[in-house]
């Protein structure tokens, strides 16, 4: 199967209105892509090679060898000719570290793929006859950073599904609170409102309200979408503490706090169910084009019920790179999704020794 | 424990610490030469309990921490207490004089305990002694075992010298309970650079803080070492080094640099091997899921940079309990510890090239072990040293520090001392 072939099958299965999981169809994708990033990305190839996995021998998505997130700072692992690429997106990270880079011949996929989680899992009552939102971005633009794939994500929502009083309130670095105040005041309050940004800028706004001594009550038709974390940043909070804080402060219930999960080097992003099933436990959903497992580091194996293991993610929208991604993050799985349990160093506690990496992270800070 | 039995602790320690310092300095001294000649017979009480209870508290295999204590205890007698006291205070008097130069402990010193490796708890909690200085100690969270045992290993030796230490226990985040714990004159503290700036925060002056931080060490491999018969002997010690303790220590190497590039696949092999061997003897203890995670994780970038490099090289255990990459340069990567290390050639033989990729590690550099640099070795030495080493040994010694090793680059004894000078009165 070609390229385009390729492309143009799996921007038909997201743009489908069912929310349908297919496992045929899946594996039949699955591994078409895999025989096409094996034969066009040398180092990929190389890669399975020295696992001794080829598209002869894989036969299952799950043997498709996954290429660790932190690989994508190291190699440009791009399935399609340099001379193609339209578009890179990098990373976030402070001055002087290496940054993962996607490289993207299209971005299509990117675009289609975001569409039907966030509309499925964070605006499940967005009117079929006015498909407007009011989102209100607590992120820079696409246009301020040109190279994060969150901000090109949060651009396409806008341009998508925002109604026009839709904006970024992230300007040169700085959030505008009194921007966003007004913003809030003048919202539709029947049309669904969607508070969407990083962790870390609503903790700023937090700290702002909590000095400023004010207390928002927001609307029913609010609902808080936060991702990220706060790497290289001075303050840093707990997710549940956030969530609380933001119940406190802007009269947002938790459960229309919805966590997302994504990261550069996938095109596409897992949402928390609970808003669309509140009464279930909170936990990722994958897309339909997306699987995930959860492996035990020490076998390799899929780990049994709960038990946590390293996140493993098959993204079928990652055409133009590699769709097995090994993910740094822990994770253990809940019902028909799963839960991110991050990265806890725990090695610290036991002796007196310092990894290179935390060691290299203060050097550049 | 709350906030007002600390008190009450350091009260009485206080209390215990006005006698403490009525009796002869000498006799003290030799009180505790005794402790540590108890701590260094591997058939001691001490040992033997401390070999049985530590793995299951910290996961070290139960080899492993017999082998530890073996190497990290091998020269730690009364007799090298002795010879440390005298050349750290011997210009010093420690009784009360009417003239001269006199060192004097704190009327009571906190130390606050961290990681899992029990030689330094031992130090951490004799020093202060030695000074007559009573000592408040928290046990680190991982290791609940090891004060405790150093503690009666004193009282059995001298019952009142062991009511000078007293072990208390309270939660990390229990900030009252901290705060009553840093009302002692001295605080030594272990930890993190986050844990010593809050510690540091949080002292109220005027209070001595003695604080060590995390440290890495390194080894570095000069082409003599790299040979033939020569490269199986380093890569057996190197192998040692790293497997004790788990590389969790400031003492286990976190890389090998080597100035000779065309030996670093030979040097990744032997000690690939000597890491298969070590783990049959010396298997390294249990790991949790985070851990092996960042094991993977650091394996499967080696093995896709591998794939375009032909330096490149991974040699890894089943499992994760061995991993040696060997790299194409001398570039600092993230090391996940549990005996990951990589081998780190450098492009020139020249010295400048090594410090300047050590450049990253200088606030944290401890040890560094060199070896195969024949003539050059002093040269090199100098050169370590100022880029922040604070011991230079050979491979296999790593783990078996000098008792008066300056570990943090100053003196293990003055730090803790108050210095008195008493000028001839007319």
């Amino acid at each position: 199967m070609s390229r385009a072939a390729l492309d143009s099958a799996v921007l038909e299965w997201m743009r489908e209105p069912l929310w349908g999981h297919d496992d045929e169809r899946f594996e039949e994708l699955a591994l078409a892509l895999f025989a096409h990033q094996f034969a066009n990305c040398a180092p990929y190839e190389r890669f399975c090679r020295g696992r001794g996995h080829t598209p002869e021998t894989v036969t299952s998505w799950r043997q498709v060898p996954a290429v660790p997130t932190g690989a994508f700072k190291e190699l440009a692992l791009r399935s399609f000719p340099a001379e193609d690429e339209i578009r890179v997106f990098r990373t976030s990270g402070s001055s002087g570290e290496k940054r993962g880079e996607l490289h993207l011949d299209t971005l299509d996929l990117y675009e289609t793929s975001l569409l039907p989680p966030l509309c499925r899992f964070l605006l499940p009552d967005l009117p079929e006859d006015d498909p407007e939102a009011t989102l209100l971005v607590l992120a820079p633009s696409p246009g301020e950073a040109r190279d994060s794939s969150l901000s090109h994500m949060f651009g396409v929502a806008i341009r998508e599904l925002g109604a026009s009083d839709s904006r970024f309130f992230v300007d040169a670095g700085e959030l505008r609170v009194e921007a966003l105040q007004a913003a809030l005041e003048a919202a539709n309050p029947r049309r669904p409102l969607l508070l969407c940004g990083t962790a870390f800028a609503f903790v700023h706004w937090l700290d702002a309200l909590e000095s400023a001594g004010r207390k928002l009550s927001l609307g029913e038709n609010v609902r808080i979408m936060e991702t990220g974390g706060f790497k290289g940043r001075s303050r840093s909070l707990p997710r549940t503490e956030l969530y609380l804080a933001l119940e406190e402060h802007l009269d947002v219930p938790v459960e229309r706090i919805v966590n997302q999960y994504g990261m550069t080097e996938l095109g596409s992003q897992f949402y928390d169910s609970i808003l669309l099933e509140p009464d279930t436990e909170r936990r990722k959903i994958a897309p339909p084009w997306v699987r995930v497992r959860i492996v035990d580091p020490e076998s390799g194996e899929e780990t049994a019920g709960d038990e946590s293991g390293i996140l493993l993610i098959t993204d079928l929208a990652n055409t133009g790179s590699l769709i097995a991604i090994q993910t740094a993050d822990l994770g253990r799985r809940i019902a028909d999704g799963f839960e991110v349990l991050g990265r806890s160093p725990g090695f610290e506690e036991r002796g007196c020794s310092i990894a290179v990496d935390e060691l290299l992270a203060r050097t550049r800070t | 424990m709350n906030p007002q039995l600390i008190r009450e602790s350091l009260d009485e320690l206080r209390e215990a610490g006005i006698a403490l310092r009525r009796r002869p300095a000498g006799e003290v001294l030799e009180i505790l030469a005794g402790v540590l000649d108890d701590w260094n017979d591997p058939a001691s009480e001490w040992r033997l309990e401390l070999e049985r209870r530590l793995p299951g508290a910290t996961g070290f295999s139960p080899e492993n921490v017999a082998a530890g204590l073996a190497h990290g205890l091998s020269d730690w007698t009364g007799a090298a207490l002795c010879e440390l006291v005298q050349r750290e205070l011997g210009d010093f008097r420690l009784d009360e004089v009417l003239c001269g130069p006199v060192a004097t402990g704190f009327p009571v010193t906190s130390v606050l305990l961290a990681g899992s490796i029990p030689m330094p708890t031992l130090l951490s909690l004799l020093t202060p002694l030695l000074l007559r200085s009573p000592v408040l100690a928290k046990s680190a969270s991982r290791d609940p075992i090891s004060a405790d045992i150093v503690a009666r290993s004193v009282a059995a030796r001298d019952p009142e010298l062991g009511r000078c230490i007293r072990i208390v226990a309270f939660a990390g985040d229990d900030e009252a309970a901290i705060d009553a714990f840093l009302e002692a004159d001295c605080i030594v503290a272990s930890g993190s650079d986050e844990t010593l700036a809050a510690v540091r925060a949080r002292i109220r002056s005027p209070r001595r803080l003695v604080a060590s931080g995390h440290r890495v060490s390194v080894a570095v491999l000069g082409p003599e070492a790299c040979d033939g018969h020569a490269l199986g002997g380093v890569a057996e010690r190197l192998a040692l080094d790293i497997a004790l303790w788990d590389q969790l220590g400031c003492l286990s190497p976190i890389g090998v640099y080597l100035n000779d590039a065309s030996a670093a696949g030979r040097v990744a092999a032997a000690l690939a091997e000597a890491l298969a061997s070590l783990e049959k003897t010396l298997p390294r203890g249990e790991i949790d899921t985070s851990a092996a995670a960042r094991i993977v994780h650091e394996r499967a970038e080696a093995e896709l940079r591998a794939a375009s490099d032909k330096q490149v090289a991974l040699h890894a255990s089943e499992g994760t309990a061995w991993t040696v990459v060997c790299e194409s340069g001398a570039e600092l990567r993230p090391t996940p510890l549990h005996r990951f290390i990589r081998i780190l050639p450098l492009k020139t033989t020249d010295t400048t090239e090594l410090c300047a990729a050590l450049g990253p590690l200088e606030p944290h550099l401890a040890a560094v072990a060199l070896e195969g640099f024949g003539s050059r070795t002093a040269t090199l030495s100098r050169e370590l040293a100022a880029a922040g080493a604070s011991r230079i040994c050979r491979p296999g010694s790593l783990q078996a520090p000098p008792l008066g090793w300056h570990h943090e680059g100053r003196q293990l004894l003055t730090p803790l001392a108050r210095f008195t000078d008493h000028e001839a009165r007319g």
